[in-house]
């Protein structure tokens, strides 16, 4: 279980992008986090890894204070958090195998993988996470050879390598197009299934229909929504993105047939003058 | 009017006084240096200059007060105009002189355009005879044999101007033959007029040589004890040109010297790229931005750097041939120091280029630092890491040319001593290697920078 108690975040030049926001996260849910553009949805899943330094609050894996955690005890706690990101973050002159044994960093040793020696053990993960992921037959590749949709996959490879127990995903499909973001988020959804706690942000509204089992929602790093997906109605929408939001029918995107209106990709409403 | 008056007695005030502090300062600023840099080279003539500006800046300031901005052309050309003709009076352009010493370049140029470098490749045959001088009470024999060449001198000894006859068999024939005097330390000695020229003769179709020659008054000159007799020798050499070409001396001292200055080279280009490899990471600012220690640390490297990178290597040099003595290795140093502050800059600044995803990623997945070095920053620096590199060993190169004249050893050091002899058919040939070598590395290290981007 994860829990986020009274996080903020202040940036040093004054901007405050996270305020007192505070959720739990049960295990196995798929939690999406929405809100517009700088609502601060990268700033809250990079406080819980603590890429980026919370100001206040506490953010509590299993009972574990990740936020006062240091050094070595830090990294270890990282270990069980995975993350993919929006631009994949591969070494884009590196091999795909490489790249996937990278996630392995925080169990090997130091000295042995500064010299490149990785055990029969982890190149056997490495293989079997790719092969997971589809991508067996592209382990020698230059990690920048592959489209992508394939390079987001070696992302989430390289993921699993930590055996993660929770996965942070920031807008893992906004650099991809719509047909492929719904190959990665069942890639997703797959590991999810199978006890994976996964927490993503989305800008996609009819993703979040389709994937999520709860959502919420910041603005201006508030929280202003926590519930099903099914509870975001017309109001609730506009309370989110604001009044000016338009709404765009995203017709070449495939939808789950649960009746679930259609949704949308957000405008965000024109910067006040 | 105030404006104007005020700028009157101090340029800039009138300005400052209308509400334009910056442009004050600056005109202020304008006419100081003007007034200063007219007095120091002492020509009235320039100081029309700082008047003008003063005039300019006097009408500026009431038109400002006025509301009225006036273009700057007046200042910026009277300071340009100033700046050209003092600096063609302080560098002493007088083109004049490149015709008017027009022997003194051709005395120059024509041995150079002749470099000293190969001569035609030549065999040597020589024989002696020992003489004793002075006579003691048994001299030895007059005569010797080598090689199948026979030396005979009567007679066996002699004092000094004492005439002797030389007689040889065995010889090249029909050769022409250089008879010298060797004193008993080795030094050769002229048998010639008045024991300046050389003596020639040359041997007979049957290869034997008839001489008479004189024993040099100078022949006991470095003996310890004058009466004490020694063994001196007569020497007869015979030269005969062969096919092709050798290294001449000067031509050796060429070769050794680049090969000198290629090393020096090699060396500072190597110590200092690992050298800029330490510092560059310190010094590169996304990886030292966690807190205000490691903040520091990048300041502080960074400043060091920037004042190394200041000082040219021949000025580096200049100390180390003090502390370590004249050669390369003061070359080595100087270069390397100078070597780590420009890569090191360059390095920090391809680490601070790069895609600063791959860092998040090996940080989130629990990686160190030094795992987050070896893992995201190395793969992504290294191919701009080579290129830097190879650059870099080029003109180390043209810099180890050079370094030699403060005493850091390559062929720089040769090169000096032979413009201050005035040899300069092996300046000529120096001139030619370093076009060489320097021509040849450009070509090589920007093909190899190419295969690397
Ligand atoms: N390093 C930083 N320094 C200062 N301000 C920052 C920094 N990173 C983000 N911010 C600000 O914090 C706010 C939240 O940013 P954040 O990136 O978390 O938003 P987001 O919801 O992820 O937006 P997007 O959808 O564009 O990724 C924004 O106003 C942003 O300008
Ligand atoms: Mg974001």
């Amino acid at each position: 279980m994860l829990s986020v108690e009274h996080l903020t975040k202040t940036y040093p030049n004054g901007t405050t992008a996270l305020k007192d926001v505070s959720f739990t996260v049960q295990d196995g849910e798929f939690l999406v986090v929405i809100g517009l553009s700088g609502s601060g949805k990268s700033t809250l899943l990079r406080c819980i890894n603590r890429l980026i330094e919370p100001t206040h609050g506490r953010v509590l894996l299993d009972g574990v204070d990740v936020t006062a955690a240091r050094g070595r005890e830090l990294r270890h706690l990282r270990r069980h958090i995975g993350m993919v990101f929006q631009h994949f973050n591969l070494v884009r002159r590196s091999s795909v195998l490489t790249n996937v044994l990278s996630g392995r960093l925080g169990y090997s040793g130091t000295l042995k993988s500064l010299l490149g020696l990785w055990t029969r053990e982890d190149r056997e993960r490495a293989r079997h996470a790719l092969d997971r992921m589809g991508l067996a037959n592209k382990a020698a590749r230059r990690a920048d050879s592959l489209s992508g949709g394939q390079q987001q996959r070696v992302g989430i490879a390289r993921t699993l390598m930590q055996e993660p127990r929770i996965i942070l995903a920031d807008e893992p499909v906004a650099s991809l197009d719509p047909v492929l973001s719904h190959s990665i988020l069942r890639y997703l959804e797959q590991l999810n299934k199978e006890g994976i706690t996964v927490l993503c942000s989305l800008h996609f509204l009819d993703l979040v229909h389709r994937y999520a089992t709860r959502v919420i929602a910041l603005k201006d790093g508030v929280k202003v929504f926590e519930g099903l997906p099914g509870e975001i109605d017309r109001a609730k929408f506009q309370e989110i993105y604001g009044e000016e939001a338009q709404e765009v029918r995203a017709t070449s995107v495939p939808t789950a047939a649960t009746g679930t209106p259609i949704s949308v990709p957000v405008q965000p409403p024109a910067s006040p003058a | 009017m105030i404006a104007g008056l005020l700028s009157l007695i101090l340029p800039g005030l009138g300005q400052a006084w209308a509400g334009r502090r910056y442009r004050g300062a600056v005109v202020f600023g304008a006419v100081l240096l003007a007034a200063l840099v007219t007095y120091w080279y002492g020509v009235p003539a320039w100081r029309l200059a700082p008047a003008a500006i003063w005039l300019w800046n006097v009408w500026d300031a009431a038109s400002l007060a006025r509301g009225q901005e006036r273009s700057a052309f007046v200042p910026v050309a009277a300071m340009l105009v100033m700046a050209y003709g003092i600096g063609w009076q302080v560098t002493q352009i007088d083109l004049a002189s490149l015709t008017r010493n027009s022997g003194r370049a051709e005395s120059i140029l024509g041995p150079m355009l002749h470099p000293d470098f190969a001569v035609r490749r030549e065999k040597t045959n020589t024989a002696w005879a020992p003489v004793e001088v002075p006579c003691g009470p048994h001299p030895p024999a007059a005569t010797n044999t080598k090689d199948g060449a026979t030396v005979t001198v009567a007679p066996d000894c002699g004092r000094l101007r004492d005439t002797l006859a030389v007689k040889a068999t065995g010889l090249w024939p029909n050769t022409p033959t250089l008879v010298q005097w060797a004193t008993p330390i080795g030094n050769r000695l002229a048998l010639g007029a008045g024991f300046a020229a050389p003596l020639t003769v040359a041997s007979g179709p049957d290869g034997t040589l008839e001489a008479r020659i004189q024993i040099p008054p100078n022949a006991l000159a470095a003996a310890p004890d004058p009466d004490l007799p020694l063994e001196h020798r007569v020497y007869l050499t015979q030269a005969r040109a062969e096919p092709g070409f050798r290294l001449s001396e000067n031509g050796r001292y060429v070769v050794e010297g680049i090969g000198q200055t290629l090393f020096l080279a090699l060396m500072a280009t190597t110590f200092g790229a690992i050298g800029a490899m330490l510092i560059a990471f310190p010094a590169a600012r996304n990886l030292m931005s966690a807190n205000w220690l490691t903040r520091s640390v990048y300041f502080v490297t960074r400043m060091v750097l920037n004042i190394v990178r200041s000082i040219e290597a021949l000025i580096i040099a200049i100390v180390f041939v003090v502390i370590v003595g004249l050669g390369p290795f003061a070359g080595v140093i100087a270069i390397t120091l100078h070597t780590i502050a420009s890569l090191g800059k360059l390095y920090s600044e391809a680490i601070e280029g790069i895609d600063q995803g791959p860092l998040e990623a090996v940080r989130a997945a629990g990686g160190n630092w030094l795992q987050m070095v070896r893992y995201a920053v190395l793969p992504q620096i290294v191919p701009a890491f080579a290129s830097f590199t190879l650059f870099r060993w080029d003109i180390n190169v043209r810099t180890s040319t050079i370094i030699g004249f403060v005493g850091g050893g390559g062929i720089g050091f040769f090169l000096y001593q032979w413009i201050i002899k005035g040899d300069f058919r092996a300046v000529g040939s120096s001139f030619v290697a370093i076009a060489l070598i320097v021509i040849v590395l450009d070509f090589v290290s920007a093909r190899l920078r190419t295969r690397l981007v």
